[in-house]
């Protein structure tokens, strides 16, 4: 019936899968390309594009590289429906690193969401903001940031403290004060969702900065309990982390106590009572685990790496924290908080802040209090399977240092059948030390039931442990030995078959046990040492034959029984010496040896030829270990081998030096085997390094006791943090305040300059003294003096900002720096200024289109044009010059569009910025005139007019000459992608104000081009310096100079202060986009220039930045 | 932090992979893990925390689905572990069970659960009511939805009001026209008896699931007759540990709808409803074996579902087995299962027959272990009464209502 059933219920499974299918997104997962994504992400439907989303996001479950479809599925970011936003930033943070370029397109959207009147939208937002991690836009981020930390909605607060560590992963030094602060602010924050997010932030960003901890400590204790879950567990590491720090080990605590319990104090406490009693069952019990714990401690602290290295592994721990680095619970209220606030949480439904908690009071704990971890703990191992085989490591060290913890609770350690292996052999491990003598009869009674399991590997685990526990406690039932005793005779008869490899397991583990427990008092058991030389014949394993061979050589002198059938056992061995494995061979070497040079009298000569009979043997052994070994003790025994001569008589041997080796290495009584301390890697409670037993990277030991010095007290604290608060708000209160001042400023200046034009303050230079040489441009002196007439506009069309730049130029010299009045005049000697000068001195830049190496002899260059195109606002103008350098003249040469490139195009035009109208009818390329023939040595120019599809991709073209076609490739030059926009200082500022926060970026750049070059001596540095600035900016960008601003108290040759202002609008959109450059630094040296750009653009913006930085940067 | 989780079918195939952070983890890890899988065996399946060349995986293994997670700092292992088991309850709970068709069915629901649960790494939203309301669980009406109108949106486009409360469990203000609560308990015994009939260990593993739907702020308390009973405790985020502290109440603000209030466990229990009594002789390479199953003290409630299950061991090359009451089913791997159902009044089940060692063997020198399920309804074998529940304001139209069953949990007999 069951089958039956079973059959029913899979068919019925079968026919509701089917039918629960319909309707879900199966069909996308099982066949996601059969249809063409890429249409459908362009669709007008958010349907359609949610589907495609769904395939391209299949695709990416099923590990394929859809990073193709990145353009268009960026755009969609823009979509209103959630669903589809949410789909697009899924797939965004899946790629945005490898497609940077286009992770940026979608920047705006973000900007624009953040501003979102639904905290979702948001949240959103700032995740896949921060989550796309480009370099470029950390500014941004950290602005975004700083602007959600204060966001009403708690969930947008939280992501933004999720966003701390994803901004610190891009390892921007200097952001990190702000990411800093930014900590700070939401650590501070009131609800204890944010709280949570804020620690996990903390933890990653600068987990020693306890400072931060310390202004907040007491509230985030008292927080703890309401942070959610997951918040809990790294706060609950962090307030551990800082106490440490701040106030050091306690003194109570169990770390620091058994040193004091060892000196006989503190014994009327519970648990100080226990440990006496457990000191009582197992003699050694109570010293190992005091000096385990100091162990343990001193690990937590330095770390087991540094603490092993300096391996006095036993060196006095009580030493090393002494009373100035302790403190005691009683006076210590950071402690007692702690504790108080962490002891509920060991209720907790998630198993990871038990464990975290469990680890505060394990170390900081007073040690009567610490029984309270222990049923929390053993609670956990109700949970799911993984978590038990997590909780029971970290139990096995609280059970090593302490087994009196856990000694009543042993039940808890007994094997489910379910358990996994490791489980099992974890509980077992626990078991055997927890065991007291108390409970070791119904361990063992557990333990039988065990070695009938039919997983043999824990069976034998099981039977090593029986020998551990005999250790451990010496006084253990006999019947235990019995029960081995019987085992081995059962396994021994077991093990004769082969497919059975776990019974030699078992079977091995039972001798070793055995012995372990004969080790203790090997007299008292004098019988069960006979029995098991006896079942040395049906013992078919080598493994547990060469251990009871062993015990031949080293219990062959002890009784009386023993030593009389000595004779007969080594007999034995020597006959089956042919048959054994090699190791048992070696083992009988040895062993032979020993009985030999224990050996008196009668024995002693039958027991010769027997040894030399097992030499002969093994010299012609196939094993050369084993004929070595045979060598070896040939060598060692040949006095003893020779002596019957001398009839072994005693006084002789002593001079005989290998007799004397033979005697010391053979005849030596076994000592006491002290139980060595085996592995003594300790981390902290709860951490993965714990769990794989070695320092993880990122694992980071407790702070150095009291190494966080703070120096007012504790009730000052307070005062003080109430006085930090205050200076924040302060602080805030009086930036903005500035601003106010500095506006009415502005407005106060603004009368003068209104009639006389001059000294505006710059916002830059706003430490300086006002810049007193003000010069204007020739717009503003234009409009100043002909009023703005109908017939100037057409001229101010023609006059470039180059111009504006010469006439000051060259007019400068003429007006002294000193003298402010002049430089008011400057604007009307503009008109001097000739267009065959701006020619010499602005060159702009060339670059190579094709080498004549590939062109057969045709060279092309090309240098991006100022004029504006007439074609559309989306062209721009190339020059393109032909020369032929080969010997023969070239034909028909000209440029065209590639026509290939049509179709596939359609995916980059998505990506031409918005703005743009009727782009599709508007041609790529405006091309040039035909050249019929270029002579060998000839030159020719043409213009081209060409629509790149993005201001960094890119453009083919197909060059023709000769009747060839050769592909080209055109780059954009982002410098060209605007145009000069003639502006007044005024509205220069006006327009820098309206832009501000996350419009505004800068960068910071090394400028060298003013120096080095002999003809400045004779003119003025100043002017020189503007001049090449100025130069450089225009030759590399198509810009206009709105003013150039110097300030009055400089000495002259501190350049600091000089900012000159740029003014263009974006070719495409008609967006104004404004550079200030200010100079910072000395005439002769190398300058530092922080370039500003404001723009709504933000992408266009920052890639422009970029671009301005690297030309001015390159000398 | 976690840096990627994947989520791998029982054929080692990877179904989801979601990266969280920057440092991009590349499936060829989910590679070599399979590899170990088959190589190592159910050892190296069972082991939760692992180090691999390159990262340190994390494992939980549900229904067959391997939830894989991989990190390359030290993190809290346990942290990393509840979460994959979280995911895994959101999970079977959103998709109505765990396999590999659901998941690839959903596999956009599984995204945008994984988005929202976990940020950087670091756990997000896992609160399951608050997630229901971001995104909507697939139900037969959206599913019909879908194929009529031919899309749905299952992301909700506001936020959960519970977010921005103090109590972020609890929507701000539900509304209900019936107010409702019911309070199950649900306990698992697990007991173990050794081969010698003894009970080792016998304890209560129990759950208070309470669902709550009440309008606006309601206040509850609930009380037990007996709490000193209550061996642990674990309680949900609601419950707050003052009340408990001082007089053992259960003080909380629920949650809207379904959810686990309080774990407990209570033990140290004298007896088992069930009995289980096993005999096995060996002779001569055969084995027979007779086990019986009786009531031994009754609830006073019927016991159902009765089965018992044991794996035979791998020295044993034929077994023939029967019973005088339910249906025995021996599966290829040796797991033998025998379907009781409910103790019959006239007789006592027993399952009798001969095991046939292998050639060789001349007795069975390994024994099984039985496992036992049974379910109880409308009882709390731990004894544990709820007293009562109070509300601190009562809203018109109030029904409450108490429920209990037990079920065998770890129920193991040695045979």
């Amino acid at each position: 019936m069951f089958n039956q059933f079973g059959a029913t219920a899979e068919t019925l499974s079968k026919a509701s899968a089917v039918v629960l299918r319909i309707g879900t997104d199966a069909h996308l997962y099982d066949d996601p390309e059969d249809v063409s994504i890429a249409p459908l992400l362009d669709s007008k439907f958010d349907s359609e594009k949610c589907e495609a989303l769904k395939r391209v996001l299949a695709l990416i479950a099923q590990g394929f590289d859809v990073s193709n479809f990145f353009p268009q599925v960026v755009k969609n970011v823009a979509s209103q429906s959630l669903e589809v936003k949410k789909l697009v930033y899924l797939y965004l943070l899946h790629y945005a690193e490898k497609r940077p370029n286009e992770a940026l397109l979608s920047i705006n959207y973000f900007q624009k969401d953040l501003g979102d009147p639904n905290p979702l939208v948001r949240a959103w937002a700032l995740r896949t903001m921060a989550g796309i991690r480009l370099h470029i836009i950390a500014p941004l981020v950290l602005a975004a940031v700083g602007k959600c930390a204060r966001d009403p909605a708690v969930y947008v607060r939280k992501c933004a403290a999720n966003a701390l560590p994803k901004l610190h992963d891009l390892q921007l030094e200097e952001h990190a004060p702000a990411i800093e602060e930014l900590v700070g602010i939401l650590l501070n924050d009131h609800s204890p969702g944010v709280v949570g997010a804020a620690a996990a932030a903390f933890s990653s960003v600068c987990p020693n900065n306890f400072e931060l901890i310390r202004r907040n400590y007491r509230k985030l204790c008292e927080i703890l309990p309401d942070v959610e879950e997951w918040g809990q567990i790294v706060l609950i590491g962090i307030l551990l982390r800082y106490a440490v720090a701040r106030h050091g080990l306690v003194r109570e605590s169990l770390m620091l106590s058994p040193h004091s319990l060892g000196n006989g104090f503190c014994k009327k406490d519970g648990l100080g009572k226990e440990l006496v009693m457990d000191k009582g069952d197992g003699d050694m019990n109570g010293s190992l685990d005091s000096d385990l714990v100091g162990m343990v401690i001193k690990c937590y602290v330095e770390g087991p790496d540094d603490y092993l290295s300096r391996s006095s592994c036993h060196d006095t721990v009580s030493s090393a924290f002494g009373r100035k680095d302790s403190t005691s619970i009683a006076d210590n209220d950071g402690v007692k908080i702690l504790l108080q606030c962490t002891s509920p949480l060991l209720w907790s439904n998630n198993s990871a802040v038990v464990l975290a908690a469990a680890g505060v009071h394990w170390i900081m704990g007073p040690k009567e209090d610490v029984k309270k971890i222990v049923k929390p703990l053993l609670f956990l191992l109700r949970s799911s399977s993984s978590s038990k085989y997590v909780v029971l490591c970290n139990i096995l060290v609280f059970a090593k240092a302490v087994p009196s913890l856990f000694a009543p609770h042993f039940e808890y350690f007994y094997i489910s059948s379910s358990d996994a292996y490791q489980v099992k052999a974890l509980k077992l491990e626990i078991l055997s030390l927890v065991a007291t003598s108390s409970s070791i009869s119904s361990i063992f009674r557990e333990f039988e039931d065990y070695i009938g399991d039919p997983d043999r590997q824990f069976a034998a685990d099981t039977v090593a442990a029986i020998g551990v526990c005999a250790k451990r406690l010496p006084n253990i039932p006999t019947s235990s030995l019995d029960g081995l005793l019987a085992l081995i005779g059962q396994e021994s008869f077991a093990g004769n078959i082969e497919s059975m490899d776990g019974e030699a397991a078992v079977l091995v583990q039972a001798v070793m046990s055995v012995q372990t427990i004969i080790e203790q008092d090997p007299l008292s058991h004098e019988k069960v040492i006979i029995q098991l030389f006896r079942s040395l014949d049906s013992i078919k394993v080598p493994a547990a034959r060469s251990t009871i061979i062993w015990m031949v050589g080293v219990y062959s002198s002890l009784g009386h029984i023993i030593p009389k059938m000595m004779t007969t056992v080594i007999k034995y061995l020597a006959w089956s010496f042919k048959s054994e494995a090699s190791d048992t061979k070696l083992q009988i070497l040895n062993t032979t040896a020993k009985v030999l040079t224990s050996a008196k009298g009668e024995d002693f000569l039958t027991l010769k030829r027997i040894v030399s009979y097992v030499l002969e043997l093994g010299e012609c052994d196939l094993n050369y270990d084993v004929r070595d070994r045979t060598r070896f003790l040939r060598k060692l025994l040949s006095d003893k081998l020779a002596s019957h001569e001398r009839g072994g008589d005693d006084a002789e041997p002593q001079e005989n030096f290998t007799a004397y080796v033979a005697e010391h290495v053979f005849g030596r009584k076994l000592g006491p085997f002290s139980p060595k301390p085996s592995h003594h890697r300790f981390y902290l409670p709860g951490s993965l390094s714990h769990i794989v037993l070695h320092a993880a990277p990122g694992y980071e030991p407790l702070p150095k006791p009291c190494s966080f010095v703070f120096e007012e007290h504790d009730q000052l604290s307070d005062l003080r943090r109430q006085r930090d608060v205050a200076t924040d708000s302060d602080g805030s209160r009086g930036s903005s305040g500035t601003i106010d001042d500095y506006g009415s400023e502005s407005a106060t200046d603004s009368v003068p300059s209104s009639d006389s034009d001059e000294s505006t303050p710059s916002n830059e230079a706003r430490d300086t003294p006002y810049p007193l040489i003000q010069i204007s441009d020739f717009t503003e002196s234009s409009t100043n003096q002909g009023g703005g007439s109908v017939s100037n506009s057409a001229d101010l069309e023609e006059l470039r900002s180059r111009k504006a730049l010469d006439m000051w130029l060259n007019e400068q010299p003429s007006t002294s720096t000193e003298n402010s009045s002049v430089s008011t005049r400057n604007q009307s000697s503009y008109a001097k200024i000739s267009i065959g000068d701006i020619g010499s001195r602005v060159k702009p830049k060339t670059y190579t289109l094709l080498d004549p190496a590939n062109g057969n002899g045709l060279k092309v260059d090309y240098a991006f044009l100022s004029e504006v195109s007439t074609v559309s606002m989306l062209h721009v103008c190339v020059e393109i010059v032909f020369e032929n350098s080969s010997s023969e003249p070239i034909l028909e040469v000209n440029l065209e569009e590639e026509e290939t490139n049509k179709a596939s195009d359609s995916v980059d035009q998505a990506l031409v910025e918005k703005g743009s109208i009727s782009q599709d009818n508007v041609p790529t390329l405006v091309p040039m005139e035909e050249i019929n023939r270029l002579d060998p040595g000839e030159r020719a120019k043409g213009i081209i007019q060409v629509r790149f599809h993005h201001h960094l991709l890119p453009l083919k073209l197909a060059l023709r000459y000769n009747g060839k076609k050769v592909p080209v490739k055109l780059r954009p030059d982002i410098g060209y992608f605007v145009k000069p926009f003639s502006m007044s200082v005024e509205a220069f500022k006006d327009t820098e104000s309206r832009l501000p926060g996350m419009f505004e970026y800068t960068r910071r750049c090394t400028f060298t081009g003013h120096v080095g070059d002999e003809s400045t001596e004779a003119k003025d540095r100043f002017l020189w310096i503007c001049e090449s600035i100025g130069l450089k900016m225009l030759s590399n960008s198509n810009l206009f100079l709105v003013s150039v601003e110097m300030p009055v108290a400089n000495n002259l040759e501190d350049a600091t202060g000089l900012c000159l202002r740029f003014g263009s609008k974006i070719l495409s959109s008609e967006i104004p986009l404004l550079i200030s450059v200010t100079v910072e630094g000395r005439c002769s040296e190398p300058l530092n220039l922080t370039i500003k750009i404001n723009c709504e653009e933000t992408v266009f913006g920052l890639n422009l930045l970029n671009r301005v930085a690297n030309f001015l940067a390159d000398p | 932090m976690l840096q990627c989780i994947f989520l791998l079918s029982d054929s080692g195939e990877v179904m989801l992979e979601k990266q969280l952070t920057g440092h991009r983890v590349d499936r060829s890890i989910c590679a070599w893990f399979w590899d170990q899988t088959l190589s190592q065996g159910d050892s190296f399946k069972s082991l939760p925390v692992i180090a691999s060349p390159t990262h340190y995986l994390f494992q939980i293994v549900r229904e067959g689905i391997t939830f894989l997670a991989c990190s390359q700092v030290e993190m809290p292992p346990l942290m990393a572990i509840e979460f994959l088991c979280r995911v895994a309850d959101v999970l079977s709970d959103y998709l109505g069970g765990l396999n590999e068709d659901l998941v690839k069915d959903n596999f956009v629901i599984v995204y945008e659960l994984l988005d929202e649960m976990i940020d950087n790494g670091f756990p997000l939203t896992t609160e399951p009511n608050i997630l229901r309301e971001m995104i909507a669980p697939p139900n037969i009406v959206s599913k019909m939805l879908s194929v009529v109108t031919g899309n749905t949106s299952n992301v909700n486009d506001t936020l959960p009001s519970g977010t921005s409360s103090c109590v972020p469990w609890r929507p701000t203000d539900p509304k209900y026209s019936s107010n409702e609560v019911y309070v199950d308990l649900v306990e698992e015994m697990d007991a173990t008896v050794n081969r010698d009939g003894e009970l080792v260990k016998c304890e209560i593993y129990g759950e208070v699931q309470a669902n709550c739907q009440l309008s606006g702020f309601p206040d509850l308390t609930l009380s037990f007759a007996n709490p000193s009973i209550i061996e642990d405790v674990r309680f949900h985020p609601c419950v707050r540990f003052r009340p408990w502290e001082s007089h053992q109440v259960l003080s909380f603000v629920p949650p809207d709808g379904q959810f686990k209030l309080l774990s407990y466990r209570v033990k140290n229990l004298k007896s088992t409803p069930l009995y289980v009594k096993p005999q096995i002789t060996s002779d001569a390479g055969t084995c027979r074996v007779s086990i019986l199953v009786g009531i031994r003290s009754d609830p006073g409630k019927s016991i159902e579902s009765i089965t018992l299950s044991f794996q035979l061991p791998n020295c044993v090359s034929s077994a023939d087995l029967s019973s005088n009451h339910g249906t025995i089913t021996i599966l290829s791997n040796k797991t033998c299962s025998w379907t009781i159902g409910r103790i019959p009044k006239d007789k006592t089940p027993c399952l009798s027959g001969t095991l046939v060692l292998e050639s060789g063997l001349d007795r069975l020198h390994v024994f099984p272990t039985t496992k036992l399920g049974f379910k109880i309804m409308g009882i709390a074998l731990s004894g544990l009464r709820i007293e009562k529940l109070d509300l601190k304001t009562i809203p018109p139209r109030l029904y409450k209502g108490f429920r209990a069953q037990t079920r065998a949990g770890e129920f193991e007999v040695r045979l």
